[in-house]
């Protein structure tokens, strides 16, 4: 259970509202103890609750969306059910750890949560294999329901081994202003994942802020998207997405369409830190099907100058110091409580990508 | 009892993109004293400062730097500052994403002082320390955030490149004080830091005790003496006086 440290997850930690572990397809661990949240494998929950399968299941996500999806056909794979009950606002996150412990394992799940009217969640999903897996595939449908005044803040860690395929199909619907504040962060990167996520923004003042940070590495493919709706009146979204490659390949896409009068943002940028390997591509779209609809979007791709590198290093930084202050920086306050995991796999994309060697600090000034 | 030269540099050549900025420049700075440099806009004060800091753009063609006995001229820019020389930059580059909070802290070990916090109180910088470094700072901000690194630093041998251009009264007034605070150990003491001050008008040296004043022109220094004579004729007859002074002395 140690490793699922490295993407937020800490088993028995009293600081958590409620823990599942699904290592595989099955799930080994669970423990919750909080009144108004309920926390289930979701076979186990399609049993109990027959509305389950009527209002929500596959409701997010079309079954009929792409080739993936229809694979799950007649299939009713593991998975979890997270439900906080209308008007709880639980006060401590709740956390589940995706695992793959056996090479060459294909991992299918389908997890449901449902945060009912004026309910409140904060959400941590640790999505991961364990060293000794190289190869693996994690496919994975997600649906999210917020309701009415409800809220969901949901932190998605990814640590993949080198050859993994991943490939989660994400539908979130928020009603009347219900807030859907998501994280994503790919800390170490797969052979290739697509992430495209959908949100619709269906309530009157719904709002929805995204945002993706994507550390990849030589020879991953990792795409990151999402299409926002925003159909409900006054709804808004913001979608960020951080990217940087040390020799692999990053697609930032995203895409608002503003179907009412709404007001949303969409920001993609990346940092390259080697010469000739690796590449990035930032496309941010906007789609207005409404004269109120007030949208905009930017793009950049850079690298960190000599100038601010060198700034720091008048200050006594190393070289890779400064431009893990930098790279850490440019990836924003987005990723609160990852500190040390996120600042350990920088340094080490900083160290591989040719930056001077990761060593001790010591000061002699 | 003779003085350690805290700062030794030796018939100095330096050029940056095949252009020599800097010819021939000898200079000696001794444990615990402050130098001021003076000289117009293009001179070579601002190259002599980066080149002492090793910014690999100024390229040393012949000559060297010696602190405190050791030879620097070929150490890289993190070695020079760890080894205890500090610079409050003119003009730094903004840092998104970086704050002066996460500098300060570095440059501190981590933990900063409660003289250091006192520090950021008395620079009027509270509500600075959390903001991307000089992202809408002003003239007056960035000097004084530069200065309180350079504090947090500690260095044994400090630089400050023009802390008077472009500030309003009150930071000046500020920045003299910290200043005068940063050089105030006793000579005899170890940790006596020296220091070398570029100035246009001395206004900020109210505070900071300078032991001699040096006067650079086309990248020479042409002329050292007493700071409050140099200063004055400065102040009076503009560097006309320094170019006459020149040719009478060719």
């Amino acid at each position: 259970m140690e490793i699922l440290k490295e993407v937020g997850v800490y088993v028995e930690d009293l600081n958590r509202s409620g823990t599942m572990v699904i290592r595989d397809e099955s799930p080994i661990y669970i423990s919750n103890k909080t009144s108004g949240m309920e926390l289930m494998p979701i076979r186990e929950a399609l049993d109990k609750y027959k509305w389950l399968r009527d209002t929500y299941y596959w409701k997010a996500v079309s079954i009929e969306s792409d080739k993936i999806t229809k694979e799950y056909m007649g299939l009713d794979p593991q998975g979890f059910f997270l439900r906080v009950h209308k008007g709880a606002k639980v006060k401590l996150p709740c956390q589940v750890a995706l695992y793959i412990g056996e090479e060459k394992k294909s991992q299918y799940l389908h997890n449901v949560v449902i945060v009912e009217e004026d309910a409140e969640l904060e959400l941590i999903t640790g999505c991961l294999t364990d060293p000794i897996v190289k190869s693996a595939s994690h496919v994975s449908v997600d649906e999210q329901y917020i309701g009415k005044n409800a809220k969901l803040i949901q932190t998605m860690v990814h640590s993949w081994g080198e050859e993994v395929q991943v490939q989660p199909r994400s539908g979130t619907i928020v009603e009347d202003k219900g807030v859907y504040e998501h994280r994503f962060v790919v800390l170490r990167s797969p052979k290739k994942s697509v992430s495209k996520p959908n949100t619709y923004l269906n309530g009157q003042g719904a709002s929805a802020k995204l945002t993706s940070v994507v550390l990849g590495s030589q020879e991953s493919e990792i795409e990151v998207g999402g299409d926002v709706y925003l159909n409900g009146q006054k709804s808004s979204a913001e979608l960020i997405h951080r990217g940087v490659s040390n020799g692999g390949q990053i697609y930032q896409s995203g895409l608002l369409i503003g179907k009412n009068t709404c007001r949303a943002h969409v920001d993609c940028a990346g940092i390259l830190l080697k010469e000739n390997i690796g590449m990035i591509e930032s496309i941010p779209g906007l789609h207005a099907y409404h004269p109120e609809a007030m949208m905009s979007h930017e793009a950049s791709i850079g690298r960190v100058s000599p100038e601010q590198i060198e700034y720091l290093q008048s200050k006594g930084m190393r070289e890779h110091e400064a431009l893990t202050l930098l790279v850490r920086g440019f990836i924003g306050s987005e990723t609160n409580g990852l500190g040390k995991a996120l600042d350990d796999q920088i340094t080490s994309m900083i160290t591989l990508a040719g930056h001077g060697e990761a060593e001790e600090r010591v000061c002699t000034a | 009892m003779t003085k350690i030269n805290r700062l030794e540099i030796k018939k100095l050549c330096v050029e940056v993109e095949g252009k020599k900025l800097l010819e021939d420049v000898n200079l000696i700075i001794p444990k615990g004293e402050v130098h001021a440099l003076m000289g117009m806009n293009g001179s070579g004060k601002s190259t002599l400062m980066m080149t002492i800091m090793g910014f690999p753009k100024y390229k040393i063609s012949s000559g060297k730097i010696l602190l405190n006995g050791v030879d620097v001229t070929d150490m890289p820019i993190d070695e020079r500052a760890r080894l205890g020389i500090g610079i409050a930059q003119q003009r730094p580059p903004i840092l998104p994403g970086v704050t002066l909070a996460t500098i300060l802290s570095y440059l501190d070990d981590g933990q900063p002082t409660k003289a250091l916090e006192k520090q950021i109180t008395y620079m009027k910088m509270d509500k600075y320390t959390e903001r991307d470094l000089y992202k809408g700072f002003s003239g007056g901000e960035i000097k004084r955030a530069e200065i309180l690194q350079l504090f947090a630093q500690s260095p044994c041998f400090a630089m400050l490149d023009e802390p008077d251009s472009g500030v309003d009264l009150e930071s000046l007034q500020l920045m003299s004080v910290l200043m005068g605070q940063l050089f105030e150990k006793d000579e005899a003491c170890d940790e006596a830091c020296s220091g070398l001050i570029v100035t246009h008008y001395g206004d900020v040296l109210e505070n900071v005790h300078v032991n001699k004043a040096h006067v650079m022109m086309n990248g020479k220094i042409c002329c050292s003496g007493n700071p409050e004579t140099i200063v004055d004729v400065i102040k009076s007859r503009g560097y006309e006086a320094c170019i006459l002074c020149m040719e009478k002395g060719q």
